[in-house]
């Protein structure tokens, strides 16, 4: 992003948001830190600064990319110190280099560390990653979590100059072009982030934030909840259908109320009635009477609900234990 | 490499230059940070189609480095390296907006043209106005001056041992190049195995460097914050000068050059 690109609103917007998350990971770090957590810092943003300038080839194509890396340094930092290390490379790069400039800094905070430090790595690397014993899931957690920072930032980007009002390009050209560009830039540093974190983690897996904050969350019972979570979802999917089903007047009826007339216009009338038909063609019990469909329904969802917690819980009872 | 070797010496050039005794140097960092966003707010806030309100905006970047002793030449040709990006997007402009807005000499210009043309003035002018804040104040007193103005501690440390740490870790970086570029018979480039091997070994050496130099820095008393030997005070010479510069600033912004011109 730069400064011919954005309006002085659209900057002073993504400033704010961008130094108010700045102010929240300074306050995270300063009073969660380990002791040397501000010098490692320092280290690392230089490091990614100098990272950036050694470029790798893209087999095939004889071109070169570089990395921004902001999943390399949340698997190195963790979230929080990530985006500050992130955020003070970005500073030294538009001061010195005027890479972007200082109205645009704001918005590229935004694109480049949040969107990886803040929301790719906590909910896409970390998840996919989990400890980081096993080396296939930290390479394919880079590649995702690399697409996905990316494609959030290449969104932005679009939504920044869109709404600056500065390029004529339409929304949903500019869109297609950012997006299937990052794509790519994406793929690329993600291989490059999961070969870095190969090396790390065959040579010195002590550096990696996975292994420093392995503070004994239990794995069972983490997977337990999710089972319980994703029977309870299957349950209740299976139950709403069933009872909306007994009711096929129940969602015109809503809709009436709210809106005073039980006709509605144009495209919501053909949803409705395409809801209508896929309730009527799935109901079970059609021609009781609406009340005792109604308790009935309810009853068999209670006992399904518990039934299934009594399963899971009981099948890893006897593990833990 | 010539990437890294480049970066480090755009690193002294601009560190040499910060280091000079004009007037704009000796002036104080804060009130030099204001002044460039207010004229990087005034330039941003004209709009596309009225070019003749960007030009005139051309004037501060020059005046500012006759006062403070930089050339405009070499600020100039740093400004061009941001021109791709923006270039790429604004060229689009030309293409969606077509109707006739200026003639000269016979031939039609149209809207699209002209607003392209101003998207790149805008990205010159706002970037050259950075690189003159920072090649007359450094970056050190950028970031004392950001820390003054409340920035916190914790960051402004962080900017300030990045800085400090590039020097260190560009030059292992291009001693490791060097290294492996002697031993490589001519093949050139790195793929993405070779590129990991690289960049790890250089991330592990990186560490452990920094652990050495944080406990010598925890001997001699780091508390987590940088001290800095040079005072600066607000002194009446930069309330003048925020204020005058505001006003030409706002000036130029308000007055329609078309009708001096």
């Amino acid at each position: 992003m730069a400064d011919a690109l954005v309006s002085p609103a659209v900057a002073g917007v993504a400033a704010a948001v961008s130094v108010t998350l700045l102010a929240v990971s300074a306050h995270k770090v300063k009073s969660s830190a380990t002791e040397n957590l501000v010098p490692l810092m320092g280290v690392m943003g230089a490091f990614v600064f100098a990272a950036q300038m050694i470029n790798f080839t893209i087999p095939g194509t004889g071109s070169s990319g570089h990395i921004v890396g902001g999943i390399l340094l949340g698997a190195l930092l963790g979230p929080w110190a990530a985006f500050l290390t992130l955020a003070s490379v970005l500073v030294v790069q538009c001061l010195i280099f005027a890479d972007g400039g200082l109205m645009a800094l704001g918005c590229n905070l935004l694109n480049m560390g949040v969107c990886s430090t803040l929301i790719a790595y906590p909910f896409i690397y970390r998840p996919i990653a989990g400890g980081g014993e096993k080396t296939w899931r930290v390479i394919v957690a880079a590649i995702v979590a690399s697409v996905v920072g990316l494609e959030l930032g290449a969104l932005l980007v679009t939504a920044e100059t869109e709404l600056s009002g500065v390029t004529a390009l339409p929304t949903r050209e500019f869109l297609g072009l950012m997006t299937s560009i990052h794509f790519f830039i994406g793929i690329g540093e993600g291989i490059a982030t999961a070969a870095v974190l190969y090396f790390v983690k065959l040579y010195q897996p002590s550096l990696l934030a996975g292994y420093r904050n392995m503070t004994g969350t239990h794995a069972g019972g983490y997977k337990r909840a999710a089972w319980i979570f994703l029977g309870i979802a299957l349950v209740l999917g299976v139950a709403f259908t069933w009872i909306a089903s007994a009711y096929p007047d129940g969602l015109e009826w809503s809709i009436s109320k709210i809106t005073g007339s039980a006709d509605l216009p144009g495209a919501g009338a053909a949803v409705a009635s395409t809801i209508a038909s896929v309730q009527k063609s799935t109901s079970f019990l059609p021609d009781y009477e609406s009340t005792w469909s109604g308790i009935i329904g309810c009853g068999v969802v209670v006992a399904l609900v518990w039934v299934v917690c009594a399963l899971l819980t009981k099948k890893k009872h006897p593990a833990n234990g | 490499m010539t990437a890294l070797e480049k970066a480090l010496s755009e690193f002294n050039e601009v560190e040499h230059a910060s280091r000079g005794g004009s007037l704009l140097h000796r002036l104080d960092a804060r009130g030099k940070t204001i002044v460039t966003l207010i004229y990087i707010i005034a330039v941003l806030s004209v709009s596309l189609d009225a070019f003749q309100g960007i030009v005139i905006f051309w004037i501060f970047p020059i005046i500012a480095c006759a006062m403070g002793g930089i050339s405009y030449g070499e600020v100039f040709r740093k400004s061009l390296y941001t021109l791709p990006f923006i270039a790429f997007i604004g060229i689009f402009n030309p293409v969606f907006q077509r109707e006739p807005m200026l003639v000269a000499g016979g031939v039609t210009i149209s809207k699209g043209w002209v607003e392209f043309v101003s998207i790149l003035l805008r990205g010159l002018l706002s970037v050259q106005i950075v690189l003159v804040l920072i090649m007359s104040t450094g970056f050190y007193r950028v970031c004392r001056g950001l820390s003054r103005m409340g920035v916190p501690s914790v960051f402004t440390t962080q900017l300030l041992l990045v800085y400090r740490y590039i020097y260190v870790l560009v030059e292992e970086a291009i001693d490791m190049d060097r290294a492996r570029k002697s031993r490589s018979y001519g093949r050139k480039g790195y793929g993405f195995g070779m590129w990991g091997t690289f960049v790890g070994q250089l991330l592990i050496r990186t560490v452990a460097r920094a652990q050495r130099i944080h406990l010598a820095m925890l001997s001699r008393g780091f508390t987590g914050e940088l001290h800095s030997l040079v005072k600066s005070r607000w002194r009446m010479r930069d309330t003048v000068f925020v204020a005058v510069s505001a006003m030409l600033f706002a000036a130029c912004r308000l007055i329609d050059m078309s009708v001096i011109f």
